[in-house]
């Protein structure tokens, strides 16, 4: 019983994280149509941001979250308008492909620049944990997961309770409409990528406090975001956060009782059989074609 | 194009493939011969990919599935029941015919980025049990990241001639596309979906025949590269990156188009191959520019570039 509420909460734990790295993916699906394939490679970036911050100038690696979102947030801003921006409205294989050239080039200058050394974080809290009736929580897992959740939630306020959100939000539901009503689309397109960049980013600093940090660590990161933003409904953001939660703890209980491996199995199994029967998510409200 | 100019591009093909039949015999050997026949073998896998991809416009993101597969079963027949690499072959074939109408008959009901993730998870499903499934069935049947290795293969002559037939049975595959009924009711899923189903095409059973056909082939592609190499490992034959060759290949050629796969095919491997030698480090870098700047540049292929105006695919 108590290795079954363990991996539950450690599932719950991780699961936060992948909403956190998801809900970009989900953004940038839901207003440009773009899978973007380098998303992973966000994540990775964010997470070497954390890492130089605290091994050089020995920042603590929450403190690092105000300058990952500048560095991604620019970063996605400059990759839109340099690249993106010039694909709207071609046939989505053009953003895969586009998107997966982006993919190679940021992993391998990371790759060029740092070496595939595994690298970890080891603030001195970092092996602390708080013992609930023989359930163990590490403070870090406990803090980055709360701190994924007031991303999402950020990201939801930002959607939902501005005018920027208000014009992201028109934009996704039909380009051409909301370019008649006066919004300016490829400035939203800009502001949408950037936003998605950013919020994966911080993502992976978050990320960069459990997981090893390495150039190559995107893509799976990729492939998570594809299983959370199907799970959930593509193109649904607060869909993620569910989505991530279903993930996690399918593959923390996959991997107590089962195999490590086979978890992975599982999950792309999941992702088909989620694909053929329910398209729009668990909940049905993604975007279908 | 015009049935003139077809038929004039036609017999230049049949020209080249004849001057490559007789190369070996004027000297071609070594590096080069191993070259050319990793062009055919490129041209064969773009090609396939574009039977399904390039006609229909569903983007298959999980072509090395059976690439893969393929690899495997040939291995496995070879190696566990000592069969003969013809008969392997021809099995391996049956085996992804069998796969794909499995996986097609799920996924091919969904469209879009669906169809694109769904196939892609697909084959890294098949990795990850390749990978895992001897440890998980506590038997010796995969070989798991430690790969299996086949019989010794016979001289690079072999597999120059077996992949030259190869391609010209992929070429010849796609001829029979731009002129059959099939081919019609393939490309008019591309256009117009529901347009195709009204008019009476029976756009499922063509989505999964294409499936199947192409992978196939792909699967016996896997398998005569297997035999090649002779040592495979999951995170070869089902990397990734060889499904993102074939796409970018038929891209950068022309998809749905006889001679897109075999010109994007024959000049990116050769850019490749130049690239690797010369940039060992800094290879992926450059071809991730090279794909973004023909994607911004060339959208539509260097088929498009001598069409003019109209620029049609005709």
């Amino acid at each position: 019983m108590i290795l079954f509420l363990q991996s539950l909460i450690n599932g719950i734990l991780l699961g936060g994280i992948y909403a956190a790295c998801a809900a970009g993916f989900s953004l940038a699906f839901g207003v440009m149509g773009v899978v973007n394939l380098s998303h992973g490679d966000f994540v990775m970036i964010g997470a070497f941001v954390t890492y130089w911050l605290f091994i050089l100038l020995g920042w603590d690696p929450f403190l690092t979250l105000p300058i990952t979102l500048m560095v991604l947030f620019f970063l996605g801003l400059f990759l839109q308008k340099l690249t993106l921006n010039r694909i709207a409205g071609a046939p989505p294989i053009m953003s895969y492909l586009l998107t997966f050239g982006l993919h190679l080039v940021l992993s391998s200058l990371a790759l060029r620049a740092w070496t595939a050394d595994y690298r970890t974080l080891n603030p001195s809290y970092a092996g602390l944990n708080f013992n609930l009736f023989g359930l163990i929580l590490p403070y870090s897992r406990l803090s980055t997961f709360s701190l994924a959740l007031i991303l999402i939630f950020g990201l939801y306020l930002l959607l939902y309770r501005t005018e920027m959100g208000r014009a992201i939000r028109a934009t996704a539901q039909d380009g051409e409409m909301a370019r008649l009503l006066g919004i300016r689309i490829f400035k939203v397109y800009a502001v949408t990528f950037a936003i998605s960049a950013a919020i994966t980013g911080v993502a992976g600093s978050l990320v960069a406090q459990t997981f090893v940090v390495y150039p190559q660590m995107g893509l799976p990161f990729t492939v998570t975001a594809f299983c959370v933003v199907v799970l959930g409904g593509l193109g649904y953001v607060p869909g993620t956060l569910f989505g991530g939660l279903i993930l996690g703890v399918f593959e923390s209980l996959a991997t107590t009782y089962l195999t490590a491996g086979l978890s992975l199995v599982l999950t792309f199994l999941l992702l088909l059989v989620m694909l053929i029967l329910r398209p729009g998510g668990v909940f049905g409200k993604g975007a279908l074609e | 194009m015009t049935a003139r100019i077809a038929r004039k591009t036609l017999l230049a093909f049949l020209a080249i493939v004849a001057l490559l039949a007789i190369l070996p015999f004027l000297g071609l050997e070594g590096y080069r011969l191993r070259l050319l026949t990793l062009v055919f073998l490129w041209i064969s896998l773009a090609g396939c990919w574009n039977f399904m991809s390039g006609y229909t416009g569903y983007i298959d993101f999980g072509p090395v599935a059976y690439f893969g597969a393929g690899a495997y079963a040939t291995a496995i027949l070879m190696i566990r029941l000592d069969l003969p690499f013809a008969l392997s072959l021809a099995l391996s074939g049956g085996v992804c015919a069998l796969l794909s109408a499995i996986i097609g008959w799920a996924t091919l009901r969904i469209r879009g980025a669906y169809f694109a993730i769904a196939t892609f998870a697909a084959a890294e499903a098949l990795k990850q049990i390749s990978l895992e499934g001897d440890r998980v069935a506590g038997f010796e049947f995969f070989g798991g990241s430690h790969g299996l290795t086949l019989p010794p293969p016979p001289a690079s002559e072999f597999f120059y001639y077996v992949l030259l037939a190869f391609m010209v049975l992929v070429v010849g595959i796609s001829f029979f596309l731009e002129k059959t009924k099939f081919g019609y009711g393939l490309k008019a899923i591309r256009e117009s979906e529901p347009s195709a189903e009204l008019s009476g095409v029976p756009t499922l059973a063509l989505k999964i025949k294409a499936y199947v056909l192409s992978s196939s082939l792909i699967g016996c592609l896997g398998g005569i590269e297997a035999y090649w190499l002779t040592y495979i490992i999951p995170d070869d034959v089902f990397n990734v990156m060889r499904t993102i060759q074939m796409v970018i290949m038929t891209l950068l050629g022309g998809m749905g188009t006889v001679w897109g796969p075999v010109i994007g095919a024959g000049f990116l491997t050769l850019v490749a191959e130049f690239l690797g030698a010369k940039f060992v480090y800094d290879y992926l870098t450059i071809l991730g520019v090279v794909i973004i700047v023909v994607v911004l540049i060339l959208p539509r292929g260097i088929m498009s570039l001598g069409k003019g105006k109209r620029g049609e695919a005709k």
